[in-house]
């Protein structure tokens, strides 16, 4: 398809010309995960800048910037304005798998690419979307696979009360009998909910190895805190003993829970080294989903999403996750895997991967057998 | 019978695709590889090879009965109909082929995973009920025999009753179910009975 000239204009920017590409920037900067939001915007539009002030590009970005505010049903019909009323093909944007799957009806019937910078519970792979940042098998398979040879293999599952905890909670009952052990609890609390002083008493008489952690937002931040006066009041709650662990918890939270995240352990693909920036994975998920999408665009010669399709997976991309390709069959990303334990409001890395994780969002390749043997590089 | 939820290991299974080249199911082999499996494309004819799939996906807007190597509703997988045309004659057709699931053309890139789950859980289903069904058949059927043998032993013990138990005793020493050990014991009776007839003659 030959849009690029059609709908693009040429604009001065420095010294070279540059093709202008407008491109929606869809997050949320209020309600219940607003600090995700702004992590993941502070990545696109970074991004952005970057590509824009790169001399060797021969294209600069403009945002076209729409905020749902935390309302999942807010979602589609601003996708679908951007996608209508803007020469905009492409979104980076959405945090949670409610308003991804909200979003890629609009997708569909317009002809738009998501490029989806959040962790999510995998079993999907959209030809409308791109998978920037970690699903199962990157996240949760080597966070189960980590925990379980050093704490114990006795899980308590927690999760806010919609799809990512249901079915982050349904692949973590697998892991754990997997790994020859059982699942002592199961509890959800309705999104936003902080009253978590139940919980903690269920997690105090069953005493777990360890508590797999999918609330967001503050129902998380009430746990953290309500589970730290618990391991003083019984140190057999210390995170030494038995930690909290998470797969969607970065450094964008971390100043919202400390002290109480101290000792507890994610499971991400990107933990922030002291530089200036990104200082999450969200932030890195999104502004390298910005850098592919300049890739791709000056590869395909066009913005046109079949075309950028075509060639995403052609060659790894030097990105904010580091050096990753994009599979062609499901559209997500290898990457990294990197377990974390909370320091300060940054993390130690305890083990990494060797190289990048392949995507496998159906967990179709998942083997017990292999998982719950050590594979990861101990780095300390 | 409880089934504890598992992660669906669906890596490596092979799927065949009997539909002609059309831009309306071109996501359905892009989706399928991305689930994990391998595809193999066919039209008009199945392979030889696809008596071994683990899934047939199958048009229904052209097909007919003779595509496949097997009775209509005997197919030994799992099957999932192609729906373009909603002609009540092709939908009855798909029918009869038993199909498990269904996807409506075009194929977008939801649905096929549910398509899946929905076509193995439903075939897994269907052979289990068809099993048991044969094997209640075979009990109604040797009821007679089950009742002639009840009568021989009991003309050796004080009632049927205590014929009855005997005969379930005999079953479980045999290591049988209890049609087949009354079997035997017809076919003992029998066979002593064409001894006896010439003695009496």
């Amino acid at each position: 398809m030959r849009l690029a000239g059609r709908r693009g204009f040429f604009v001065w920017n420095a010294a070279p010309l540059k093709r202008r590409i407008d491109i929606g920037v869809l997050y949320s900067r209020s309600g219940s995960y607003t600090l995700l939001g702004e992590a993941c915007r502070a990545g696109a539009l970074g991004a952005i800048a970057a590509v824009n002030a790169d001399p060797k590009r021969s294209i600069a970005f403009a945002a076209v910037e729409r905020d749902p505010a935390g309302r999942s049903e807010a979602y589609a019909p601003l996708a679908a304005e951007i996608l209508r009323d803007t020469p905009a093909r492409h979104l980076v944007g959405c945090i949670t798998s409610w308003s991804r799957k909200e979003v890629i009806p609009a997708l569909e019937k317009q002809g738009g690419l998501l490029w989806y910078a959040a962790p999510y519970e995998g079993f999907e792979a959209s030809d409308h979307v791109v998978y920037l940042n970690a699903s199962p098998n990157q996240h949760l398979v080597p966070l189960v696979a980590h925990v379980a040879a050093r704490f114990g293999r006795d899980a308590f599952l927690v999760g806010s009360n919609y799809i990512w905890g249901w079915e982050m909670n349904r692949i973590a009952r697998d892991l754990v009998a997997d790994a020859g052990g059982e699942v002592r609890g199961e509890r959800y609390l309705p999104l936003g909910d902080t009253d978590v002083s139940r919980l903690v008493e269920e997690v105090r008489a069953t005493a777990p190895d360890f508590v797999l952690n999918n609330l967001i937002g503050p129902s998380a931040y009430a746990f953290y805190a309500a589970y730290a006066a618990l391991g003083r009041d019984d140190p057999r709650f210390r995170p030494d003993r038995r930690p909290i662990v998470s797969c969607n918890l970065t450094e964008a939270e971390l100043p919202s829970i400390a002290p109480f995240g101290e000792g507890h352990l994610s499971c991400l693909p990107f933990i922030h080294a002291g530089e200036a920036s990104p200082s999450s994975s969200f932030e890195a998920a999104a502004h390298a989903a910005v850098t592919v999408l300049a890739d791709a665009i000056e590869a395909a010669g066009t913005d046109a999403p079949d075309a950028v399709r075509q060639v995403l997976a052609a060659a790894p991309h030097e990105t904010a996750l580091g050096a990753i390709r994009i599979d062609a069959r499901t559209q997500h990303a290898a990457l990294p895997v990197k377990i974390g334990r909370i320091a300060g409001t940054r993390f130690e890395v305890l083990e990494e991967s060797r190289g990048s994780v392949e995507p496998d969002p159906y967990l179709s390749h998942y083997d017990p057998a292999a998982t719950f043997r050590p594979s990861l590089r101990l780095v300390r | 019978m409880s089934r504890r939820a598992r992660i669906p290991n669906l890596g490596g299974a092979r799927a065949v695709v009997l539909h002609r080249p059309h831009p309306g199911i071109e996501a359905l082999a892009r989706q399928l590889g991305a689930i994990g499996l391998e595809v193999t494309e066919a039209w008009p004819d199945l392979p030889a090879s696809a008596v071994g799939a683990d899934f047939l996906f199958f048009d229904v807007d052209l097909g007919f009965d003779e595509q496949f190597p097997w009775a209509p509703g005997e197919a030994p997988m799992p099957l999932v109909a192609l729906i373009g045309s909603e002609a009540p004659g092709r939908i009855e057709w798909a029918l009869a082929q038993k199909a498990d699931a269904q996807i409506v053309k075009p194929v977008g890139s939801a649905g096929v995973y549910s398509a899946l789950l929905i076509a193995r859980r439903a075939f897994d289903e269907r052979r289990r009920l068809a099993a048991e069904i044969a094997s209640l058949r075979e009990r109604v059927a040797e009821r007679q025999t089950v009742v002639r043998a009840v009568v021989a032993l009991s003309s050796r013990t004080k009632d049927e009753d205590q014929a009855y138990a005997q005969l379930r005793a005999l079953a479980m020493s045999w290591q049988v179910t209890l049609e087949e050990a009354a079997r035997r014991v017809v076919d003992l009776q029998s066979a002593e009975g064409s001894h006896e007839r010439p003695r009496r003659a």
